[in-house]
């Protein structure tokens, strides 16, 4: 049951939301809009922003897990097991640009942005593409695991706490996760979106809960710098019939 | 700011709906918008659709080859963009916030819509790059919503229109949104014109059905461009 407290000292925009016995007065942040990932560690990749996370404590169960994967990556780390040389493609996805294919990455925001849009019943967390995240802030539950069909969003909730927006989620497909941790359907992700003071940048804190995988829950964070509001989202194309959509990048002779 | 500091307790979901207004409003929307957020359905008896009366230069041959311009999209399962993004047999998830309107198909093949309301020109042509979707911008008439489109790609997804014609480079389409039978109800009148294609404006009509509240979206369905069986399907049928 979601209960709403507007408590003494309450200021607009607001809405507190009660979950189970405990309540809490709640600012409801504005994070609707654009948002660009940041390299924050000057990695000069997100791969190498990842290797800077603390690494996940995996239980014996999770450092035993086999990660299949979605079936679109045809070889390991996206083909980055061996090195390439300029000019040389090489071959990293089956070609398929449907959203099951995109590497797990659908809940992983990557180089292209994310647009959120705050409603009352749901917030959309969409990127630049088909697909997106219904976060349901009605007050719903999860579904039962039993019932519920593993996909690359899983099932999210949410509510507002301290100012920040809370999401758990479970459902996800067995996968990988940053900083060398696992997932799958029954393990519980709880993301953390925060607003700066000035509403410019957004801070995504991820912490992946199981105890059969995890000795600990595996937490680190993201940054992101909100799109100028004349901004929009871009579309991008994908063919699944073009033999080059399956291949790298091409580099450039040097 | 409201500023109100007076304890007033605990109150239920409706009070919740309210503060979320309230909050809301005070970044910017008005008071007086209707609100089409929600799940919407299209069903089974929900579209009019006239024939669209075709310009004389559109010649049978250029309908074929859009017909298999589209057919080639759903066989490789790309993006089919508008207009098919507004009628691909399952909900539509449509939020309305302040600054833009999204629209979310139950779909793996449809791109997210952008309604944008914060701007009343469209995107410069010198900079926009066509889509499937196009560059759409929204503004409220009273109790109607009314999107306007440009920039739609000629090449990319299901360009075949209902009722007749294919979308351009030159396509116009303008939306209009209405909330009927007391908000159970969204009435969109679609209207396309482009000379290239359409001796007059085109227009039908689509009526979704609310969905009832605590709806799931579904898994979106499967679509394996590498699946011989499915493609060998697919193929015989054109």
């Amino acid at each position: 049951m979601l209960f709403a407290v507007c408590a003494t000292g309450c200021s607009a925009p607001q809405a507190t939301a009660q979950r189970g016995t405990q309540a809490a007065s709640t600012t409801v942040p504005d994070l609707s809009g654009g948002w660009l990932r940041l390299d924050s560690e000057g990695s000069g990749s997100f791969d190498g922003t990842a290797q800077k996370f603390p690494p996940a404590a995996l239980t014996p169960a999770g450092q035993a897990m086999v990660v299949r994967g979605d079936g679109r990556n045809v070889t390991p780390n996206g083909g980055n097991t061996t090195p390439h040389q300029a000019g040389e493609p090489y071959i990293v996805n089956n070609g398929a640009c449907t959203a099951e294919g995109t590497g797990g990455s659908a809940i992983d925001p990557n180089s292209t942005a994310i647009f959120l849009l705050q409603s009352k019943d749901e917030v959309l967390m969409v990127r630049e593409g088909p697909g997106g995240r219904h976060i349901h802030m009605d007050g719903r539950g999860h579904p039962d695991l039993t019932k519920l069909t593993p996909t690359l969003y899983g099932h999210s909730i949410g509510h507002y706490q301290g100012g920040a927006l809370v999401v758990d989620t479970i459902g996800l497909p067995e996968g990988n996760v940053q900083g060398g941790g696992r997932r799958r359907p029954e393990t519980r992700l709880t993301e953390r979106f925060e607003l700066a003071p000035d509403g410019k940048r957004l801070t995504i804190t991820y912490t992946w809960d199981d105890p059969v995988l995890y000795v600990r829950p595996h937490t680190y964070q993201y940054f992101f710098e909100r799109l100028p509001p004349e901004s929009y989202a871009f579309e991008t194309w994908c063919d699944s019939s073009d033999p080059t959509q399956r291949q790298s990048v091409v580099p450039p002779k040097q | 700011m409201i500023g109100n500091r007076t304890a007033i307790g605990v109150v239920l979901l409706a009070a919740a709906a309210a503060a979320w207004s309230i909050g809301t409003s005070a970044q910017g929307r008005t008071a007086t918008s209707p609100d089409i957020s929600g799940y919407w359905e299209l069903p089974i008896d929900g579209r009019h659709i006239p024939p669209a009366r075709l310009a004389s230069r559109v010649t049978p041959a250029m309908l074929r080859a859009e017909a298999a311009k589209s057919a080639k999209a759903i066989r490789w399962c790309n993006w089919v963009g508008m207009p098919t993004t507004m009628d691909v047999g399952r909900p539509l998830d449509i939020r309305q916030g302040t600054r833009e309107i999204m629209i979310l198909a139950e779909s793996p093949l449809t791109p997210v819509r952008h309604l944008y309301l914060n701007r009343t020109a469209h995107i410069s042509n010198d900079i926009f790059d066509l889509t499937t979707s196009g560059d759409s911008i929204a503004r409220w008439d009273g109790e109607t919503l009314t999107v306007d489109t440009t920039g739609f790609e000629p090449t990319h997804g299901v360009t075949t229109i209902p009722g007749g014609g294919f979308r351009t480079a030159t396509s116009h389409l303008v939306e209009r949104y209405r909330l009927l039978k007391n908000g159970a109800m969204l009435s969109v009148t679609f209207t396309w014109t482009d000379p290239a294609v359409f001796a007059m404006p085109h227009s039908y009509e689509f009526r979704y059905q609310r969905v009832e509240r605590g709806y799931e979206p579904r898994p979106y369905g499967r679509c394996d461009p590498f699946d011989a069986d499915r493609a060998a399907f697919f193929d015989a049928a054109r």
